[in-house]
């Protein structure tokens, strides 16, 4: 004779005890998963892609910046070089004859004004052709 | 672990899919008594799985790992599914009896009238009179799959059954 618990036992275990996914459970998930593999790969192509282009953005940002630095050293040292020029020139006035004073007095306005044009060129130069290079060519 | 190290995800899910599938079906059919719901939640935990496999470093044990995925994976499908179903709803009835599918005589009977009584039963106890008679009796399987110490299994289940006896015996009386 089975008593109240066994038999409780008895219902429980045939109401759970069976209990399991539906037959196709293994071939959906599958499929989902074949699906899901799909996916990862198109999004870790766009993921790499955006990484990269992330990368190409930095490096461009990067050299601009490396070039912006450049120019105002050149720029400064242009400015050096005129400096050191026109000291020169003061130091160098009094040795000089009569005829380099009198060639200075009449060319001098026109060489100052080179001197002073080609000092500007040089930075206005350089930006110029920071401005009109593709960043693509950058790298 | 040697297929997971190895990249080989799928063939890593094709082998702990038959250890695993019910015992992960049966968890969140415990929390979510609906079987449609439990079946999505599985697929999505071995979808998981699968995703979060590279990332697993064998610091515990697969089965631990698994079953806090479904644990969680239950508890936010029962969080976005509201009101709860109800283990004696025709649908459920329908899945048990579909799950059975030729069950001695005798028990037909009283089918529904224990379903009803489980279903009274508190969440805790009521998991765990499921996953007990669902993984052939097994506390310390049960109590790893909830994440409870096995006392507490014992006390729980010892909890249950006295109240299913005792309401099946008031049933059994009032008949």
């Amino acid at each position: 004779m089975s008593t109240p618990d066994s038999e409780l036992d008895k219902h429980l275990a045939a109401l759970f005890g069976g209990l399991d996914t539906r037959a196709d459970f293994d071939a959906r998930l599958m499929a989902r998963l074949r699906v899901a593999s799909q996916t990862d790969a198109t999004e870790q192509a766009m993921r790499a892609r955006e990484r990269e282009l992330t990368r190409h953005r930095r490096a461009v940002l990067e050299l601009q910046s490396r070039r912006r630095l450049t120019m105002g050293l050149l720029a400064l040292d242009a400015l050096g070089i005129s400096l050191l020029l026109i000291v020169a020139v003061i130091t160098a006035w009094s040795r000089f004859g009569g005829e380099v004073i009198g060639i200075s007095r009449q060319y001098g306005p026109y060489i100052a004004l080179w001197l002073a044009v080609l000092i500007a060129a040089v930075p206005l130069l350089g930006i110029w052709s920071e401005q009109t290079r593709s960043p693509s060519r950058l790298l | 672990m040697e297929l997971v190290r190895a990249e080989r995800r799928d063939e890593a899910i094709a082998l702990l899919l038959p250890a695993f599938r019910r015992k992960v079906f049966g968890l969140a059919y415990s929390f979510l008594r609906d079987r449609d719901a439990a079946e999505d939640v599985a697929q999505e935990v071995f979808i998981k799985l699968w995703r979060a496999l590279p990332a697993f470093d064998g610091r515990a044990s697969m089965s631990t790992w698994i079953y806090t995925i479904a644990r969680n994976a239950s508890l936010s499908a029962l969080r976005a599914r509201r009101p709860q179903s109800s283990l004696s709803d025709a649908a459920v009835m329908d899945t048990v009896e579909s799950s059975n599918p030729v069950p001695p005589a005798d028990l037909l009977v009283d089918r529904a009238a224990i379903l009803r009584l489980v279903d009274q039963l508190p969440p805790k106890q009521r998991q765990v009179i499921m996953l007990f008679y669902m993984e052939e009796q097994s506390l310390e399987e049960v109590a790893a799959m909830l994440a409870m110490p096995l006392g507490t299994v014992k006390t729980l289940l010892h909890r249950a059954r006295a109240r299913l006896s005792a309401s099946a015996g008031k049933m059994s009386a009032t008949a």
